[in-house]
């Protein structure tokens, strides 16, 4: 069946409610309205209002309630109706949720889950990626899927993981990517990366809507005879060491591509791992395209301006191939 | 739907009590004192209609307290003998009023008196032996207490079944004893050992238990207990359970923001959190009143929508109570009820705080409300339900407890460096998950999906 990313998403909650049911959602506006972005479309009459569960816009309310239930067994999957609000849930996340199992031992399996991102002229509060915030917390998975196969197969993953896991949709992809998502029950193992396509020349390590940039890059570049490897990471806790030190071993040459702002961004850590794992394979500088370091800007030119593009691997491609 | 999605407006508790015993009521914003008796937190909520004017709506809040003490506390300056400007807290109210007696309960029978009071000496005694454990350099750290408090952790948690949870503060270590945790265990989490309940990785009361006891570990954190306990008591009700979740929540933890989130999220959805409130009138070094403005904070109640009831924090009969009645309410799935229990932090925030801050007149007032002093003297002298003889051999007995744990704590080992690492995530096969309370009632669903077409937020 050809799905949407956000359809292959809804699949797959629809799939692990129907089949367990300690599952369950809330989350701002959920129920009958089914989401801001209808993620959760015809939950409420599927699986009625004890498990589709409208809050009051209370983010703290929403993952400490989560976090309560999963101590009973339960396995809330808890929306945020942007990621932009994650920071009004911060401290029961990175104090409670994330350190409850190191400290006392007792599981939290539950999934916050909800847009990031930008490209959509969100503006500021609902165009961010925050999922750094969470990368420096020991304790949470965070999970960034690329593709409509990838997304339904990490959330099953990530609703049946026994561990607290944000799940960061891209809101740009919700409905601008559809493939082939098999039916039967499947899913995708989260801390596995992903060769989204083979190449010789030079390695793009990347997730999320990136992928998509890097793959668009490629086809430009493919005509001037240089031969990209995109590596998707698909979750970015727990990172695949494996696969980025293999490829850089493979191409020699890497540049890391994120949306979000530059300093302190995925691509310093990256950067490290490939310092740590591959420095001497490396025949080139690692090489960082990412957002400005600052806030998002609402107005298209601006937003264009601040994000990465096509033409910035295109160009950035060209420079470390010449290097 | 057959949850009930709104607070009931009325908690039909109430045996009939006798009238001289029956708590009175106060008005939210006037202060009027009702005589009549019956059924406290059924008034508790709103009261409107039968006001002379439709336009006046009047809440009321039930007070069990025998005594009603007013204070002021200001900030003073005044000036030394060079001259040099201080500022200062100053107290003002009724400072030399008499100790009132203890309220009867209406629930608790002797034998169960007699706990809550073991469970007090326990309590107290602990933490004397914590102080002194500090004193030979043995905790690592600081100590808390729950000095003038004990009233307040011991009998509300013995209100609770073995089904309900609980979530601790920081001085909340009677509770813990109450429910089943030894003393060594906070004596070892103290001193950062190997075998405390954390295996070091966090000391105080800062531990839980999800299997037994039904404990969630607090963190440093003020209010955010209060939305997880509402979870939990989400997740049973999900497993077909109505279970009562109690925690507590300072003077000054209650102005958190997270705090009215956690507090409204369990109103809305009717979730049986008892939430104990307890006015110590200090937070840390500011005084109650640099904290909030209404008169009593159980006043909050009334815009939550859920019944508030205040106590007086020094009386087990009158917290044990209250406890009693909000866990029955809970367990009927009448939501959430708010106890503020009126108390005094005996000491400092923690050992190093002398607590010079607060005017030695306070202190005067509430040691002679010893809520452990009094509690004897209602046991033994008032009831007669323990002789001297009993009484002495209890405190002999709990003494000698405390010794035996005492000993444990301080011979357990201090953990390996290397026990730092791991059991940051549920590894494979670390636990079994399943609904504690059998399997969830939810409607199951088809796996039939449907697809949707709908608009999007933004595009």
């Amino acid at each position: 069946m050809q799905l949407t990313y956000l359809e292959a998403i809804r699949q797959g909650i629809w799939e692990e409610m129907a089949q367990d049911p300690s599952v369950f959602c809330l989350g701002e506006d959920i129920g009958i309205y089914g989401g801001a972005f209808k993620v959760t479309d015809g939950f409420i009459d599927a699986f009625g209002p004890e498990r589709v569960i409208d809050t009051p816009i209370a983010e703290s309310a929403i993952v400490g309630a989560a976090f309560g239930a999963s101590l009973t067994g339960m396995r809330p999957v808890a929306e945020f109706q942007f990621m932009d609000f994650i920071g009004c849930a911060f401290n029961q996340i990175s104090n409670m949720v994330a350190k409850t199992h190191y400290l006392w031992g007792a599981p939290a399996p539950l999934v916050l889950r909800g847009p990031s991102g930008g490209y959509v002229h969100g503006g500021p509060f609902h165009s961010q990626n925050p999922e750094m915030w969470f990368v420096h917390n020991p304790g949470l998975k965070v999970i960034c899927p690329a593709t409509p196969y990838d997304a339904k197969g990490l959330i099953k993953a990530a609703i049946r993981d026994n561990n607290p896991c944000i799940f960061f949709e891209h809101k740009y992809l919700y409905r601008r990517i559809k493939e082939e998502v098999p039916q039967d029950d499947y899913v995708v193992p989260i801390g596995k990366a992903r060769v989204a396509r083979e190449g010789r020349d030079l390695s793009i390590i990347t997730y999320a809507a990136m992928v998509h940039t890097a793959l668009e890059a490629a086809d430009i570049l493919k005509n001037e005879g240089i031969d990209l490897e995109i590596l998707d990471l698909r979750s970015l806790v727990p990172i695949d060491r494996e696969a980025i030190a293999q490829t850089v071993k493979k191409t020699n040459k890497v540049i890391i591509l994120h949306e979000h702002s530059r300093t302190g961004g995925l691509a310093g850590e990256l950067s490290a791992i490939i310092n740590e794992e591959a420095f001497d394979d490396l025949d080139g500088p690692i090489v960082r395209i990412a957002g400005l370091d600052s806030a998002i800007p609402f107005s298209p030119p601006q937003e264009h301006h601040y994000l990465p593009k096509v033409e910035d691997v295109v160009r950035e491609s060209r420079r470390l191939k010449a290097y | 739907m057959n949850r009930a999605h709104r607070a009931a407006p009325m908690g039909n508790i109430k045996p009939k009590s006798k009238a001289s015993n029956a708590p009175n009521s106060r008005n939210g914003s006037r202060a009027r004192v009702r005589a009549d008796a019956s059924s406290a937190l059924e008034r508790s909520s709103m009261n409107n209609g039968r006001s002379a004017k439709r336009n006046l709506r009047t809440y009321e809040i039930p007070d069990y307290r025998l005594e009603h003490p007013e204070f002021q506390i200001l900030q003073r300056v005044e000036k030394d003998r060079q001259g040099q400007e201080h500022v200062r807290y100053e107290v003002t109210g009724d400072l030399d009023s008499p100790v009132p007696p203890i309220r009867d309960s209406q629930y608790l029978d002797k034998q169960q008196a007699i706990q809550i009071y073991r469970y007090m000496l326990l309590n107290r005694k602990m933490e004397i032996a914590l102080e002194n454990l500090y004193k030979q350099g043995k905790v690592v750290g600081g100590v808390y207490f729950g000095l003038g408090q004990e009233a307040c952790s011991c009998a509300s948690a013995f209100a609770l079944d073995k089904d309900d949870w609980f979530a601790p503060m920081i001085r909340n270590q009677g509770s813990l004893l109450v429910r089943g945790f030894r003393a060594a265990d906070t004596m070892m989490q103290y001193m950062a050992k190997a075998d405390s309940p954390t295996k070091g990785r966090d000391g105080t009361s800062h531990f839980g238990d999800i299997e037994k006891r039904n404990m969630v570990s607090p963190i440093s954190m003020l209010g955010d207990l209060i939305p997880v306990m509402s979870g939990v008591a989400l997740g049973a009700r999900l497993q077909g359970r109505n279970i009562a979740v109690m925690t507590y929540i300072g003077d000054g933890g209650q102005s958190t923001g997270v705090t009215y989130e956690g507090i409204n999220f369990a109103a809305v959805q009717n979730l049986g959190l008892v939430l104990i409130v307890e006015s110590n009138l200090w937070a840390y070094s500011t005084p109650s009143n640099m904290q909030y403005r209404c008169k009593d904070l159980a006043e909050r109640a009334i815009g939550y929508g859920i019944p508030g009831v205040i106590v007086d924090g020094t009386d087990a009969c009158q917290v044990y109570d209250a406890a009693h009645e909000a866990v029955e309410r809970a367990h009927r799935g009448q939501g959430p009820t708010l106890i503020e229990a009126k108390m005094m932090r005996m000491k400092g925030h923690a050992i190093h705080d002398a607590a010079s801050y607060v005017p030695k007149s306070m202190f005067d007032f509430w040691r002679k409300r010893d809520p452990l002093a009094r509690f004897e003297n209602y046991l033994v002298k008032e009831k007669k339900w323990l002789t001297q003889k009993e009484n002495d051999g209890m405190i002999a007995e709990v003494e000698e407890i405390i010794e035996a744990e005492r000993e444990i704590a301080v011979n357990s080992p201090m953990p390996t460096p290397e026990s730092a690492e791991g059991g940051v995530f549920c590894e494979e096969g670390c636990h079994e998950i399943k609904p504690k309370y059998g399997v969830p009632k939810g409607k199951k669903g088809s796996a039939a999906y449907k697809e949707t077409e709908a608009a999007v937020h933004l595009k």
